[in-house]
Formats: structure tokens, C-alpha cells, sequence
């Protein structure tokens, strides 16, 4: 009997780049929630025309009094006899962090998926970063990719992943800094207490995320019947199950349990969880998170059962 | 057959299934049948729903090699190994002719070696051939074929010869059988030796048989002790063997003539050796009581080595020209030669001074050595005596000294002419120096010793030179001068040591060397009893008295030995008629022994006997291995069910749901050890165990109760009586006297029991009696009275009185010595109280006790007779109760006759003294020396 599950080679960075396009295409451009990211995802790279925290220049204002006086352009004022405050530019862009768990595990696909889960991931993950791109925001991978804000930021990333591939696991987190959102894909299969552990941190230094679980559909449905023996592809570990199929009941429930209790753990930090199946189509998935990072809050496209 | 091994397989088409082996590991390693493999990423959550772990998909290689050795033995045993299959090959051309070795290396495995043959007689049975059947060990030989019977009882009534095999003859016998018709086969059971001749298969070869089968076995059995000589430190024994091919390492041990091993020794081989060397390091006093030595292990005529009184210690008679000085020992020449020779010979030392007597007299006495020390003259009437001894093979060790330097030179019995006085070195008037000795000549019985360097001499005898004179020197001076010569005379020989035996002349007799000298010289001379008179046997005729049997132990039964010739300077050999062992008398024997002095153990020469079969002795019975290939194979299935059970953890199961109760009980448990807990004793009380101690406690008089009341109770007050009296008078202080019941009571406990003989009392019955009579083997005394002195039993009565008729009675079913009156030096005369007579309350009768015989007639000195043991009986007619009766008072009851108190203290003390000589014994006699003893001490 040929085998449900396949682990499949790595999926080369063009091909998923020029895939993601096309989903991106398919998405409209992603205007990230004004509420949360105050006035910055208007400004995006069209600018914000208001003076704020910034580098650049953007207007002198005669001092009023109260201010700080270590605020006063002295050389400005020394031109005639009013004192002058030097404004600058509002530049504060938001920062959006994408990354795709590219471990072993991930390599999965099983004759129910259409592709494999780690090709999902990165479609998923190039597509939002070219939404995002495209509306100005600054797109970073931790451990890979300072955060950039480019038009072709989605082309800089596949690039950045293709030199240095993502660390497995759950993200290095020390380049982030501030607030600033997260895009999390991968299939957390690990117990759901040891991926809050990670992420609990994360939650708590403001950051807001969004959680992308990709699931081949052999991993839920558990197709299986008759001796297997099932080898875990990152550990190597093996494990002979006399009669598969009157394991199906129990692993289900075990299955969803996991997922319910991550996501509610999820959501208790506030983060958004959004389950999805390899062989759904990906744009269900990247509405989901557009929606999210668009303050939209959305049930119907989950890309799966919920 | 297979190779060498005798082994075949009954159905060995069944091998044809070991192909199948490699098939059924591959079926054994792919049970349980291959998992569909699936790569699974959620393994973790599977492993958190799956309720155990699967049996792993491949067992463990151990189990599968256990379970294809069982498919193998399964094989194997269905193909049927057997061992020593036995296919008829033999020709028909001709009878079967048997030669058999029935030598002595065929005694340990003579069994094999029949069912080898019974099995060719079978074959020949089978094949209708006559048989003809020769063994070389027998004296004649019938080669003549006949029927397979008469070759079976012929081959029952053989047995293994204490004998080398002579196969000259039995061949010789098989050629004259075959002359016309030469033997289809020749099979020739053999023992592999070759004999001296060397020609033994060429000689089968010659007798052109259809066929020559040579059966042997492998001969690691065939090994042979054939010398031992006495060295220094042991006994140096040589063997030798016939396997050369390994080392070996051989036990030897030496028997002593009752059979008992009293040392023991190895021999070493070294690969390739045919003979080697071994000790039996003993000292020399136990070597002389070596009879036999043996190989342990190993139970054959050859490997017994006979011993006869040639090793034995030498008698030595001692002489001495001056008369023994007690009080300056150091000064009596005697005084070294003793202190050399007493570990090694038994010496033996005139009574008398005079010469003329006491050299008849010491040669009486048969010794083997005569040691006379500085004796110049002898009374002439010794001299032809002494010549004669000699001449019959005594030895002669003379001393020099001022006599014998004084001596006549025309003395014969001196080895060499001796030059008139002696020499002195090194005195005032001397330039010569103190002499050390020089080297020993190789001829001399001393070579081997080291030279002795702190000896000096001083003052010798000196020999005129002669022609012989060198090789007649044993030891010399550093100038040459001969310190020790010998000369044969006769069968005999006289040694003259040319220095005194004490250390005036040279310190020689006080160095180690002085001991070696004698002890070698000693050694030299003949053993046994040599005869002044009588003429000298030249070759003399032994008689067979016990004879080496083929396993290798000495037997009374002599057979058709003959009488064995001995003639000096030939040793004799084994032969059928002077079979191996011991010939002569208990006095004096000579060993005969199998092989003779340094024979070497050959293996025969295959390569002449030409084309012929060689086969192994193997055991006759072909036995067949699938028992045991089947009992292995169900052991390994059980073997297997047990480890598939543990596997699949049904024991951890069990273990774990009872390990709550293992573990309590197992406290429970180390409790219980741990405590210490009361020695369990078995309740072995019995109910009057607490009497029987009471009267152990103390020592009770005891009489027997009668049964009539007044003589009962005179009885008890008489010994109550002499209760008192000891406590008064004695260290003895008995206890309340008790009656017995002789029927039932156990009489053990007392050590004299008083009998009131009354004629009108019941008669014992006989288990009493018999009672009474084990009690006085076992060492109880009985004091019978009949307190009948007036008819007393004295011959002085006319008739006897009722009470010694009952006595009579009673006595009639016991076993009693010869009795006597106490003689005037008996012990009881003298216990404690110095008595003459033993009255009682009549003084008449005697006391009759055990008659002692010994040393009746000697006239002795002695105040008092020894004898061991006390009488087990003693009757008296004095009725001693009667004196010794006291009422609660201390009053007696009773008057003496005639009334004199004199004599009921002559009573009482006669009492003690029974008691004393009772608890004491002969110490008492012994007591009497006590005065002697210490004066010796005194002084």
C-alpha cells in the first residue's frame, strides 16, 4: 500500500514567490487596522503630511510657552526675534513580522493535501508580505530579515529566506522591537503548553500576533487502517500501531483538543489563531489573516473545519 | 563413516532440510508481518492516545538464533546421528584370524577391547567364517580356525597378562595354522607397543591374509614406570609412555607394603617425550617403608613399580675397641657413628665387652653392616667367622685409630696393606699441613658430593701402594694419600676409613659430610639377613610369593609361576613363567617388575605391516544421539515459551500487582530473621529424668531389693552404714543407698550393686539376670553375699546351705570368669586400708573376686599385682550388710560373730576398700610405686 504521508523536498523560493503573487493578487491591499496602529497605516510610504516623531524636517513653529526649552531651534530664532521650535516629520511605519516554521515536520504532505505543508507556509507567508508591501507597511523576519518597507519587500524576503533559511522552531525573537504585529505560520504540533511558553513572553512585550496553524488534512482525518508503524520525521521516533483505524476516535478527539486549547490559549493573549488545511486554498487562509491584521475580525473563511 | 570419527547419519537425506534453515530465519524475522510505514508528524499526540507500546516489529537475533538452533537440533534429530556405526566388512576368502594383546596396557580398557573382538567373531558369524583366536600374553597358542563359540569362550576365559606381549610366538602360531590356506582377514587388536624385535607387523604382513585390519587405541593409557633410584632429597622415579604427542603431567605415589600411599611425586612430559623423570620427595626413614610406587589414575601392571628390601634400612652393627665411656661421650668413636647412622639404620651394639663373644653374638643377629672402630687386633677364633660373613655379602666399615695403627700389617680383613703407625700433619715436628680432601674419583659411590672444604686431617693410617690402589680409593687426600679404600671380598666388601671415628684424627666426624659418607657406604651393602655360616650363594632360586596382577595389585595367588633364577650382574625379565611381582619370602624378597630397567615404550611401525585398515577402539555399542538432539530441541521450545512470556510482560504484570504483598512479606520476613528467635529443641524429657540425674549427681551405694522385707531393710541400713562411714572417713561421700528393682531399674548409674543372696526370696527371672550380666560387661561390679559363713562356701563345709544353692542358681545363667580368693598382693588388700581379710559380720568366708593369671609364676618384687579393669563380681559369705547396719542412731543393729567391734571395723574398712578399688581401680596399685618413684626423682 503506498503511503498516505510524504515528506516532500524543499520548495524553491521562485516558485513559492511567483505563487504568492498570485494569491496577493487575488487580496486587495491590506490597509492594516487604523485603530491599533494609530495614523501610521495611512501614512505608509505615501506619507503622514503631520509633524510627529521622525528624522525628517517638517516645519519650524513659533515656541509656546511650557514647552521644553531644550526644544527651541536656537539657530532657527537667532535669525530674528521670535523663537522657533523645529518639528519633524511623523515617520513611525509599522512594523509587521512574518515567519513560517520550516521544520521537518513540515516538509508533510499526504495524498489529501495539494501541497505540502511547508509550501503552504511560505505562500502564505511571501503572499502577505506582498499585500503588505504594497500598502507601505515594513515587513521583517525574525532572525532573517530586517524589517524593510519596500515595493518589492515580498522579493527581498524570498531572497533573505532562500540565503538563510528560517530557523526551525518557534521565531528568534530578539530582533523585535516595539510594538509591532506577527504573523506566525506552522503547524504547532508541539504540546500547546510548550508553544504558549514561547509565545507568553512575546504577548507580553506587546507585541499582537496572529498565529497561522497549517494541518495536512491526513493529520486531522487520520486516514489510517492496519498495521502501520508511523515514524515522527523530526525525531525519528517509531511507533507500531497494531489496527490503526480504532485509533481514529481517539487521536481526533486528542487532535482537537490540542488545537482548541492553543487557540483559546491564543486568544486569551489576545492573539488570533486561524486554523488551516493544506488542501483548502491558500487565499482562504490569507483573507483570514488580512482581515485580522485589517481589524475585521472575521469567522466565516476560516480555512477549515473552524 | 566420517573422517576419524566414528559417526554417521542413519537417514542423511533429512540434512537436505538444513537448506530450509536461512528460509525460516526469514520467516522467523519477518513475523509479525511488515507495518505499512507511515511518516507521521503528530507523533506526539498518536503517543499520547496509544495504549502501549507494540511487541518491537522484528525480534530480538538471540531469540531467532535460540529458535533456528531448535529447527536445527529438530533436523539433526530426525536425521538420526549415531556413533560407532558398525558395517561387516570382513573378506570371505578366508577365516578370521584374531590376534589379541592381552598385555598389560590392555588391562584398563580389556573391555572395549573384547566387545571389539566379539563383534568381529559376530561378523564372522554372520559371514559363516571359522575363527581362529591367539593371545600374545598366553604361554600357548591355538591358532587352529574354529567355530565362532569356541573363539567367544575363548575370548571370555582371556583376560589382560601383568606381561609385555610376546608376539613372536603367537604369530608363529598363526602361520603354522594358515600354512596351506592363508586367513581371509587378519584383525589384530593391539596395544600399539612395539616389541624389542621390532618386526611384529612385518611378520602379520608375511602371513598374506586377504585382509589386515589393525585395531588400537590411542595409548595415552600405555605409560610405565620402569626405575626408581634413591637420591638425596626423594626417590627419582622414571617413566615412560607411549603417546608422545602432549604434555602430561603424572601423580606418582608411593605405597607402603600395606598398601597405604605415603608420599607422592609428579613426572613431567614434555611434548614428544617418550621418558621422563619425576621425585617423590620424601625423607629417607619414610622412603624405606616405600613398598610400591604407582601412577595414580592409572591401574595397570606397568605403571606399579615394585620396590623390594633393597630400599629397606640396613642393620649396623657397632664395635668398638674400647669399652664404652658413659660419662665422656664426645671421646667414644661410637658416640659419631651412632648420632650419623640412627635415622637410617637400626643399629644394633654388643652386650658384652668381650670380643670373642660379642661378634658371634652381633653377627647372630644378621646385620648388614659391621662398623668396628680402631680395633687393631680381633681375638683369632672371630677372624675365619668374620671372613665368612663377608664372603656371604656383609659389609665391613673399619676406623683407624692408635690400635689399628698399631695393628699388625698382616691384617685380612683391612682393604689395603697398611703401612706400620700413623702420619701426623702438621704437629711441631711436622711441615706438613693439615690435609683437606680432594675432589671424590668419579668410581667412588661419594661422587656427586660436593668437595668438602673445612675438613682437615691430621693424623691418618697410610695405605703402601699399590697397583689397584686408586681404583680402590673412594675418597682422597688434597695430596693424594687415600683417605677412604675399599676391596671386595667375596660377595661382600670392607671399607676402612683412614681417620678415627671421633674427631682426635680430623674433624671428619663432626661435618655433614661424615653422615653422607656412611650413609652412601651403608647404602652399598646387601640387605636382608646375611648369614655367618653357610656357604655364599652365587645364584640362588626364588620362589613366587606374591605376584603383580594386571591391575597392577600384589596377589597371594602365585599360579603357574615358577621359582625365579637370580644370578648376579642379570637382571631377570617378566615372562610368562616368572610373571611380574615379588619373589623370594617375607623375609627377603626381589622385585620383578614388567618392563624391564629403562625400557622405552615404542609405537609399532605401521608402515611394514603394508596395506592394511587402521581403526580406532571405539566401543562396540553404536548409540544413536536423537534422544538427546530432541530432548535438546524440546528445551530450547520451553526455553523459548518462557522468554516469549517475559516479553510480553506477563510476569512484570504478576509482579507488579503483587509486589505490595511481595514486598510486606518480604519485611515480614527480614523481621522474622532478624529477631532472634528461641532454638527450637525437641522436648525429649522423659518422666523420671529428674531421678536419673539425682543419682548421677552424686555417687549412690545400690542393692538389689530382694523382695523380702527384712532383708531389705537390713540392707539398706548396712549401706546407709557404710555411706557414714566413707563421708567420715573418705573423701567419698555418697548419697542415700538405693534399692533397684533389678528387673527394671537402670543399673548403670552405680558402680558396685550389693546382692543380699536369700534362699527363700523369689528367683530372678532371666531378663533380670541377663540385665545383671550386661550390667557387669559393661564394667559393674556385683558384690554377692550369701551371709551364710557358717555353711560357708569353703570346701570345709559338708554340704552347701540354701543360699548358695540360690547363688549357684543364679550364677548358672551369667557369664562369670574364673574366680579366686583376693590374693594376699591384690589391690583390694591395699585400696586404703592395709587388710588381710574381709570380714563381715562373720569373718570366715573369703572373698572371692576375677582370678588374675598374669605373671602368677614370675617371681616379681612388686608389693601389689596390676591388672587392668576390677573384677566384675565379687561373692563373700561374711554378710557384710549385717556389719555395716546402723539404726537412725548410729547404733548398730546387729552384733558381730563372735561379738568383737574390732571386727565391724575391720567390716567397715572392708567396705571402703571395696569402694575405693571400685572408683579407683589399678591407679591404687600403681600408688605402691610411689615411694620408688620418688626416690628415682630424688635423685
Amino acid at each position: 500500500m503506498a503511503s498516505i504521508g510524504h515528506i516532500v523536498a524543499r520548495t524553491p523560493s521562485g516558485e513559492v514567490l511567483s505563487r504568492a503573487q498570485q494569491r496577493a493578487m487575488l487580496v486587495p491591499d491590506c490597509l492594516v487596522e487604523a485603530r491599533r496602529i494609530a495614523n501610521t497605516v495611512i501614512s505608509g510610504w505615501h506619507g503622514r503630511r503631520k509633524r510627529g516623531i521622525g528624522e525628517n524636517f517638517w516645519q519650524f513653529r513659533p515656541y509656546s510657552e511650557g514647552e521644553s526649552l531644550s526644544r527651541i531651534d536656537w539657530r532657527r530664532s537667532a535669525k530674528d526675534d521670535h523663537t522657533y521650535v523645529r518639528d519633524r516629520e511623523w515617520e513611525a511605519a509599522h512594523t509587521i513580522w512574518l515567519w513560517a516554521d520550516l521544520s521537518p515536520s513540515m516538509m508533510y504532505k499526504s495524498t489529501l493535501g495539494a501541497v505540502s505543508k511547508e509550501s503552504r507556509a511560505l505562500v502564505l507567508m511571501l503572499a502577505l508580505a506582498e499585500i503588505l508591501a504594497r500598502s507601505g507597511e515594513r515587513i521583517g523576519c525574525p532572525g532573517v530579515m530586517e524589517p524593510v518597507s519596500a515595493r518589492n519587500a515580498a522579493e527581498r524576503l524570498a531572497t533573505a529566506i532562500m540565503l538563510s533559511p528560517l530557523a526551525e522552531g518557534l521565531p528568534e525573537t530578539g530582533m523585535i522591537r516595539g510594538a509591532s504585529d506577527l504573523v506566525l505560520i506552522g503547524d504547532f504540533l508541539d504540546p500547546a503548553d510548550e508553544v504558549m511558553e514561547r509565545l507568553g513572553p512575546l504577548a507580553r512585550r506587546g507585541l499582537h500576533g496572529h498565529v497561522v496553524e497549517i494541518a495536512d488534512p491526513a493529520e486531522e482525518v487520520f486516514p489510517y487502517a492496519g498495521r502501520t508503524e508511523f515514524t515522527d520525521p523530526e525525531t525519528g521516533e517509531k511507533l507500531t500501531a497494531g489496527r490503526a483505524e480504532i485509533l481514529r476516535e481517539d487521536y481526533q478527539r486528542a487532535y482537537r483538543a490540542r488545537r482548541d486549547s492553543l487557540g483559546e490559549s491564543l486568544r486569551h493573549l489576545g492573539w488570533t489563531f486561524i486554523p488551516h488545511r493544506t488542501d483548502r486554498p491558500a487565499s482562504e487562509a490569507l483573507v483570514a489573516v488580512h482581515m485580522y491584521l485589517s481589524g475585521m475580525p472575521t469567522r466565516a473563511t476560516h480555512g477549515g473545519l473552524r | 563413516m566420517i573422517g576419524g570419527l566414528s559417526f554417521a547419519f542413519a537417514n542423511p537425506a533429512i540434512l537436505a532440510a538444513l537448506i530450509a534453515l536461512p528460509v525460516i530465519w526469514w520467516l522467523l524475522r519477518m513475523t509479525p508481518p511488515r507495518p505499512a510505514a507511515e511518516v507521521f508528524p503528530p507523533l506526539r499526540i498518536l503517543a499520547s492516545v496509544m495504549k502501549r507500546e507494540e511487541t518491537p516489529s522484528k525480534s530480538p537475533w538471540w531469540l531467532t538464533l535460540l529458535r533456528m538452533l531448535m529447527a536445527t537440533a529438530v533436523i539433526l534429530a530426525i536425521a538420526d546421528p549415531v556413533f560407532n556405526p558398525r558395517s561387516n566388512t570382513l573378506a570371505t576368502s578366508g577365516p578370521l584370524a584374531l590376534m589379541i594383546d592381552n598385555s598389560w596396557a590392555t588391562a584398563p580398557d580389556w573391555e572395549r577391547r573384547v566387545e571389539a573382538a566379539s563383534a568381529l567373531i559376530d561378523d564372522a558369524e554372520a559371514k559363516d567364517l571359522a575363527v581362529s583366536i591367539v593371545f600374545t600374553g598366553e604361554r600357548q597358542h591355538d591358532a587352529t580356525p574354529g567355530s565362532a563359540g569356541t573363539a567367544r569362550n575363548r575370548l571370555a576365559a582371556a583376560g589382560p597378562e601383568p606381561l609385555p606381549a610376546d608376539r613372536r610366538s603367537a604369530i608363529a602360531a598363526l602361520q603354522a595354522a594358515f600354512k596351506d590356506a592363508p586367513p581371509g582377514t587378519i584383525a589384530f587388536i593391539t596395544d600399539s607397543i612395539e616389541a624389542p624385535d621390532g618386526k611384529t607387523m612385518a611378520a602379520l604382513a608375511a602371513i598374506r591374509a586377504g585382509g589386515l585390519r589393525v585395531i588400537e587405541a590411542d595409548g595415552s593409557e600405555a605409560v610405565a614406570l620402569t626405575d626408581t633410584s634413591n637420591e638425596s632429597s626423594g626417590m627419582s622415579v622414571t617413566a615412560t609412555r607411549l603417546k608422545t604427542d602432549d604434555r602430561r603431567t603424572l601423580s606418582v605415589v608411593a605405597y607402603d607394603t600395606r598398601g597405604r600411599a605415603i608420599a607422592n611425586g609428579a613426572i613431567d612430559f614434555t611434548p614428544g617425550a617418550a621418558t621422563a623423570k619425576g621425585t617423590i620427595e620424601a625423607p629417607f626413614e619414610l622412603r624405606n617403608d616405600f613398598a610400591r610406587i604407582g601412577i595414580d589414575g592409572l591401574s595397570t601392571a606397568g605403571a606399579t613399580h615394585l620396590l623390594d628390601d633393597g630400599f629397606r634400612r640396613r642393620r649396623v652393627a657397632l664395635l668398638s675397641g674400647e669399652a664404652r665411656d658413659l660419662s665422656q661421650p664426645l671421646l667414644s668413636p661410637l658416640y659419631y657413628i651412632n648420632r650419623a647412622l640412627v635415622p637410617y639404620a637400626d643399629l644394633v651394639e654388643p652386650r658384652e665387652t668381650d670380643l670373642a663373644v660379642a661378634i658371634p653374638e652381633l653377627l647372630e643377629q644378621r646385620p648388614s653392616v659391621l662398623i668396628m672402630a680402631d680395633i687393631g687386633r680381633l681375638p683369632e677364633e672371630t677372624y675365619p667367622v668374620l671372613a665368612k660373613w663377608i664372603d656371604n655379602g656383609g659389609t665391613l666399615i673399619r676406623f683407624a685409630g692408635p690400635r689399628l695403627a698399631a695393628a699388625p700389617a698382616d691384617d685380612p680383613l683391612v682393604p689395603v696393606t697398611l703401612r706400620q703407625g700413623e702420619r701426623a700433619l702438621g704437629g711441631a715436628l711436622s711441615w706438613s699441613e693439615p690435609q683437606p680432601l680432594a675432589d671424590y674419583p668419579a668410581n667412588s659411590p661419594f661422587a656427586g658430593m660436593p668437595r668438602p672444604t673445612d675438613i682437615l686431617v691430621k693424623r691418618q693410617v697410610l695405605a703402601e701402594p699399590t697397583a689397584d690402589l686408586a681404583e680402590r680409593t673412594w675418597a682422597n687426600l688434597a695430596d693424594g694419600t687415600p683417605l677412604v679404600t675399599t676391596a671386595t671380598r667375596g660377595a661382600g666388601r670392607i671399607i676402612l676409613f683412614h681417620v678415627s671415628a671421633e674427631a682426635t684424627w680430623s674433624n671428619l666426624p663432626i661435618s655433614g659430610h661424615f653422615v653422607e659418607m656412611l650413609r652412601r657406604s651403608v647404602q652399598l651393602s646387601r640387605s636382608g639377613g646375611i648369614a655367618s655360616e653357610g656357604k655364599a650363594v652365587k645364584a640362588q632360586t626364588l620362589p613366587p610369593y606374591r605376584l603383580l596382577n594386571a591391575h597392577g595389585l600384589l596377589v597371594a595367588e602365585t599360579g603357574n609361576a615358577r621359582p625365579l633364577n637370580v644370578a648376579p650382574g642379570k637382571e631377570p625379565l617378566a615372562t610368562p613363567d616368572n610373571p611380574p611381582g615379588l619373589y623370594g619370602s617375607e623375609d627377603g624378597f626381589t622385585a620383578l617388575n614388567v618392563l624391564p630397567r629403562n625400557a622405552e615404550l615404542k609405537r609399532m611401525d605401521m608402515v611394514a605391516a603394508g596395506p592394511h585398515v587402521a581403526e580406532r577402539l571405539a566401543g562396540a555399542e553404536s548409540w544413536s544421539l536423537k534422544p538427546a538432539l530432541m530432548t535438546l530441541a524440546l528445551l530450547l521450545l520451553l526455553a523459548d515459551a518462557v522468554i516469549v512470556l517475559f516479553m510480553s510482560g506477563v510476569f512484570s504484570r504478576v509482579k507488579r500487582a503483587s509486589a505490595t504483598a511481595a514486598t510486606l512479606l518480604l519485611l515480614v520476613l527480614a523481621g522474622a530473621a532478624l529477631l532472634p528467635s528461641p532454638p527450637a529443641l525437641a522436648d525429649d524429657t522423659r518422666p523420671d529424668d529428674a531421678r536419673i540425674l539425682e543419682r548421677l549427681d552424686t555417687t549412690h551405694l545400690a542393692y538389689v531389693v530382694t523382695g523380702e522385707e527384712d532383708v531389705d531393710r537390713l540392707s539398706e541400713n548396712g549401706l546407709k552404714g557404710l555411706t557414714d562411714f566413707l563421708t567420715y572417713r573418705t573423701t567419698l561421700e555418697p548419697g542415700a543407698p538405693v534399692g533397684l528393682d533389678i528387673a527394671k531399674d537402670e543399673l548403670s548409674f552405680y558402680p558396685i550393686i550389693y546382692w543380699p543372696i536369700s534362699a527363700s526370696a523369689p528367683m530372678p527371672n532371666p531378663q533380670a539376670v541377663s540385665r545383671i550380666d550386661a550390667y557387669m560387661r559393661a564394667g559393674g561390679t556385683v558384690l554377692f553375699d550369701t551371709r551364710d559363713q557358717f555353711s560357708s562356701l569353703g570346701a570345709s563345709s559338708g554340704g552347701t546351705s540354701p543360699n548358695a544353692e540360690r547363688l549357684q542358681a543364679i550364677l548358672a545363667n551369667l557369664d562369670i570368669p574364673p574366680l579366686e580368693p583376693v590374693p594376699a598382693d591384690h589391690v583390694l588388700t591395699k585400696a586404703f586400708y592395709l587388710l588381710t581379710n574381709f570380714p563381715g559380720r562373720y569373718a570366715g568366708s573369703p572373698l572371692w573376686i576375677e582370678a588374675t593369671f598374669d605373671n602368677r609364676e614370675e617371681p616379681s618384687n612388686r608389693p601389689a599385682r596390676s591388672g587392668d579393669g576390677v573384677t566384675p563380681i565379687m561373692i563373700t559369705g561374711n554378710d557384710f550388710a549385717g556389719a555395716w547396719a546402723v539404726d537412725a542412731n548410729g547404733a548398730a543393729l546387729l552384733p558381730t560373730v563372735p561379738p568383737d567391734e574390732m571386727q565391724r571395723e575391720y567390716a567397715y574398712r572392708s567396705g571402703v576398700n571395696i569402694m575405693m578399688y571400685m572408683l579407683t581401680g589399678n591407679y591404687k596399685a600403681d600408688q605402691v610405686h610411689v615411694p620408688a618413684l620418688l626416690e628415682r626423682l630424688g635423685q
